[in-house]
C-alpha cells in the first residue's frame, strides 16, 4: 500500500461545504504546458499518450491523449458507442481479461508504465479501485463483502474498523450497521451500489475509476452518490464515465468528450477535447462537443 | 363460478376478485387445457414414486414382520437351507432354516462408499468445472465438454470392469500399498489385488465425476461477468476470486449437483458388485477389505433367493430395497433442506462473519 500523501493539492475545500457551492472551479486557465499543469496540481496520476484500443480487428479507440489529476473529479461524456467503458476499464487493465483485445501507445500511472513488462496488474489493481455500471456484489454478506479483499490483501488494521469506515464513507453505515451479516443481494440497488463502492474504498486505492454508477439508480440516490464523490475527492482522484450532462457539470473538474468517428471506416472512439468542466459546458473549443452537450448530437 | 357471478352484476373490470381468480379469468379456452396438461405431467412423477415406495412397501412387509429390528441389528444375511430342514416360524411367517436376515453390512458399505465416492468426486469435480469455465479457450471448452458428457453416458459395467482389470492391481501397487504403510486404524491392512471397499468407492467417484463436473461447469458459466470482473477489479487474483465469488456464487446448485451424483453413487449395482470382491457377510474391518452394498447384495442373492421355497428371501430382499430406497429418499430431502438452508429466500447468503 502506498500512504495518501497527506498534503492536499488544488483549491482546498471543507468537506462540510454543501454539494450546492463551488461546483464548478474557478475558471481554469486552458493550460497546454505540462510543467505548468503540473506546477499547480501535481504529477498526473494517470497520463495516457497515443492509445490505441483493439477488439479482435476492431478499432475501439483512435490516438487518445490526455491527463488525469490527482485528487479531482475527471468526467468522461460521449454518445453510446464512443468507447467511454473500453477506455476507462484501460486504466485497471480489466480489458486483460477480455480474449484477442490489443493495446498500442501508452499509459503511465504515477509515473510509471501500466502494462509495462513487469507490471503485475493483479497489485496494481489494489490501488486503483473501480464502482460498475451495474452493482455487482459479490454473494455474501454485507460485511464480507467490504471486508474481503482487504483481508485477501493482508491489510494491516482491524478488519471491523476498516468496514465501518468505509461504510460510513459510502453514506451506507446507518442503513445497514444493523444487519451487517445480512446478505448484499437483500440491498436496494441504489444501497448495493453504495455497498459497491464501499468495498472499493475499503482498499484505500489511489483513483476509483466509477462507469455509470448512477445510471441504474433513482434521483435520491444519484444525488446521495454525487455528495459522496464530493467527500472522496479530498483523498482519491475519480474518473467518472456518466451519460447525464448537468452529473458531469456538477460533479467533475474537467471533462473529456468523446465521441465515435466513422471518417475512416468503421465506428472508432476519439476523443474530441479536454478541459475544465466550466469551459466544455459554456465555450467548448470544438464543434462536435458543441452539438454533444447541446443536445443537437444525431 | 364468483367470477362470472361478480362480472355479472358489476359491470367494469372485476377489481374485487382475488389475484387467482383474476389470473384465471384471464385465461382462454386453450390456457386452460395446456395448464391442465401441465399439471398432469408434473403429478407423474410424484404418483410413480407414492407408486413405487408403496409396491416395495407391499413386496417387503412380510419380511417387515418376519425380521423385525432384528433387521437393523443382525451383521449377517444368509438364506438359510433351501434345500431342507424345518422352516424357522416367526410371527406367523416362514423363512429357510438357518435363514438370517441383516441389513446392516450392505447399509454400512453403501453409505461409506458413496460417502468417500462425494468426499473425493465433488473437490475434483468443481476443480475440474472451474478449469474448464475459466482457464481453457472456449473452442476447446465446447470439446471438453462433449468429452464429460460422453463420460457421464458410460454404462457402469464398463467402469466396473476397468476397476477389476486395470484401476485395482494399479492402486493395490502404489498408492494403497503407501497409505497401509502409513498404519493409520481402518486405513491399513494387506490391499491384496485391489478389490475391496476402497476401489469401489474411487471408481464411484469416477463415474460420478462427470455428472457434477458438467452440471457445476454449466454453473460456472452462468456467474456474470461482471461479478467476477468485480473481484478481479479489487486485486483478488484468480484462485481467490474462485474461491471467494464464483463457487459462493452457484454453492446451492453444485449441492444439488453432489445430491444427483450421491444418488447415482448410492444405487450403483453392478460396478460394485464387480469389484467389491463379492463379500456378502463380511463386515469391513479394513478399507481394503471386500465388502458389499444394499444395491450390489440385491442383485448378487436374488438368484439364490429365487429358490427359496418359503418365499422369505424374496421378501427380505425387497426390504432390502425399501431400506436402500428411503435412504436414497433421505439424501435428497438433506439436499432439499441444506439447499434451502443455503439460499434464504432464493438469495445466496454468506456465512456473514
Ligand atoms: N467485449 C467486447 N468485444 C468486442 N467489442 C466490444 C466489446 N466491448 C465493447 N466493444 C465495442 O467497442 C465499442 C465501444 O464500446 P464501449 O462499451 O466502450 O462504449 P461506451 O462508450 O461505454 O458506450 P455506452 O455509453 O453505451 O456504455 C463499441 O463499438 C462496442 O461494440
Ligand atoms: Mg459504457
Amino acid at each position: 500500500m502506498t500512504e495518501l500523501p497527506s498534503i492536499r493539492v488544488g483549491p482546498s475545500r471543507s468537506p462540510a461545504s454543501g454539494p450546492q457551492e463551488d461546483k464548478l472551479p474557478s475558471s481554469e486557465p486552458s493550460v497546454s504546458d505540462p510543467a505548468e499543469v503540473e506546477a499547480t496540481h501535481g504529477p498526473s496520476v494517470f497520463r495516457v499518450e497515443n492509445l490505441f484500443f483493439y477488439y479482435g480487428d476492431h478499432l475501439a479507440l483512435r490516438d487518445i491523449t490526455l491527463d488525469i489529476r490527482p485528487r479531482e473529479i475527471t468526467s468522461l461524456i460521449g454518445p453510446s458507442g464512443c468507447g467511454k467503458t473500453t477506455f476507462i476499464r484501460c486504466l485497471n487493465r480489466l480489458n486483460d481479461l477480455i480474449p484477442g483485445t490489443r493495446l498500442e501507445g501508452r499509459v503511465e500511472f504515477d509515473g510509471e508504465s501500466l502494462y509495462g513488462p513487469d507490471v503485475r496488474a493483479i497489485e496494481l489493481r489494489r490501488r486503483i479501485g473501480m464502482v460498475f455500471q451495474k452493482p455487482n456484489p459479490f454473494p455474501k454478506s454485507i460485511y464480507e463483502n467490504v471486508a474481503l479483499a482487504p483481508r485477501m490483501n493482508r491489510m494491516k488494521g482491524n478488519l471491523d474498523d476498516v468496514v465501518e469506515e468505509s461504510l460510513v464513507r459510502a453514506a451506507l453505515w446507518d442503513e445497514v450497521k444493523d444487519k451487517l451479516r445480512a446478505s448484499a443481494f437483500s440491498l436496494s440497488g441504489g444501497q448495493q451500489q453504495r455497498l459497491c463502492i464501499a468495498r472499493a474504498i475499503a482498499v484505500r486505492p489511489e483513483v476509483i475509476l466509477m462507469d455509470e454508477p448512477c445510471s441504474a439508480l433513482d434521483p435520491v440516490a444519484t444525488f446521495r452518490i454525487e455528495e459522496l464523490m464530493e467527500d472522496l475527492k479530498n483523498d482519491y482522484t475519480i474518473v467518472i464515465v456518466t451519460h447525464n450532462m448537468q452529473q458531469a457539470a456538477r460533479v467533475s473538474d474537467r471533462t473529456a468528450f468523446f465521441t465515435v468517428d466513422t471518417s475512416q471506416g468503421g465506428r472508432t472512439g476519439v476523443m474530441v477535447e479536454i478541459g475544465a468542466t466550466s469551459k466544455i459546458f459554456t465555450a467548448p473549443s470544438d464543434q462536435r462537443t458543441e452539438d454533444y452537450i447541446t443536445g443537437r448530437f444525431g | 363460478m364468483t367470477a362470472t357471478a361478480e362480472r355479472a352484476t358489476v359491470p367494469g373490470p372485476p377489481s374485487g376478485l382475488s389475484a387467482r381468480a383474476r389470473r384465471r379469468s384471464e385465461l382462454t379456452g386453450r390456457d386452460v387445457t395446456v395448464s391442465a396438461v401441465l399439471a398432469v405431467a408434473a403429478f407423474v412423477p410424484a404418483a410413480a414414486l407414492v407408486w413405487l415406495t408403496y409396491e416395495m412397501a407391499k413386496q417387503a412387509y412380510p419380511a417387515i414382520v418376519f425380521n423385525g429390528w432384528r433387521f437393523f441389528t443382525t451383521k449377517t444375511f444368509t438364506l438359510g437351507n433351501l434345500y431342507g430342514g424345518t422352516p424357522i416360524v416367526h410371527h406367523g411367517y416362514q423363512a429357510a432354516h438357518g435363514a438370517q436376515y441383516g441389513v446392516l453390512p450392505f447399509l454400512f458399505g453403501t453409505v461409506v462408499s458413496s460417502a468417500i465416492a462425494v468426499v473425493v468426486a465433488v473437490p475434483l469435480s468443481v476443480g475440474g468445472a472451474l478449469f474448464l469455465a475459466d482457464r481453457v479457450p472456449a473452442r476447446l471448452q465446447g470439446a471438453l465438454g462433449t468429452f464429460l458428457e460422453v463420460l457421464a453416458g458410460i454404462p457402469s459395467v464398463v467402469f466396473g470392469l476397468w476397476g477389476v482389470f486395470t484401476f485395482g492391481p494399479l492402486m493395490s501397487r502404489t498408492g494403497f500399498k503407501w497409505l497401509a504403510a502409513l498404519h493409520i486404524p481402518w486405513l491399513s491392512g494387506s490391499p491384496g489385488a485391489g478389490q475391496g471397499l476402497l476401489t469401489a468407492s474411487l471408481v464411484l467417484a469416477v463415474m460420478i465425476i462427470p455428472i457434477i463436473a458438467s452440471t457445476t461447469r454449466e454453473l460456472f458459466r452462468s456467474v456474470p461477468p461482471l461479478t467476477k470482473e468485480g473481484a478481479v477489479a479489487l486485486g483478488l487474483t484468480p484462485s481467490e476470486t474462485a474461491r471467494h465469488v464464483t463457487i459462493p456464487f452457484v454453492r446451492t446448485g453444485i449441492l444439488a449437483a453432489t445430491i444427483l451424483g450421491l444418488g447415482r453413487a448410492l444405487g450403483e449395482t453392478i460396478a460394485v458388485l464387480i469389484i467389491s470382491g463379492n463379500a456378502l457377510n463380511i463386515y469391513p474391518h479394513s478399507i481394503f477389505d471386500p465388502f458389499s452394498t444394499m444395491a450390489a447384495g440385491i442383485a448378487a442373492i436374488l438368484d439364490g433367493a429365487l429358490t427359496d421355497s418359503t418365499g422369505m428371501a424374496l421378501h427380505a430382499l425387497g426390504e432390502v430395497g425399501l431400506v436402500l430406497l428411503l435412504v436414497t429418499l433421505l439424501a435428497n430431502l438433506g439436499g432439499r433442506f441444506l439447499t434451502r438452508r443455503f439460499s434464504v429466500g432464493g438469495l445466496p447468503v454468506g456465512r456473514g462473519i
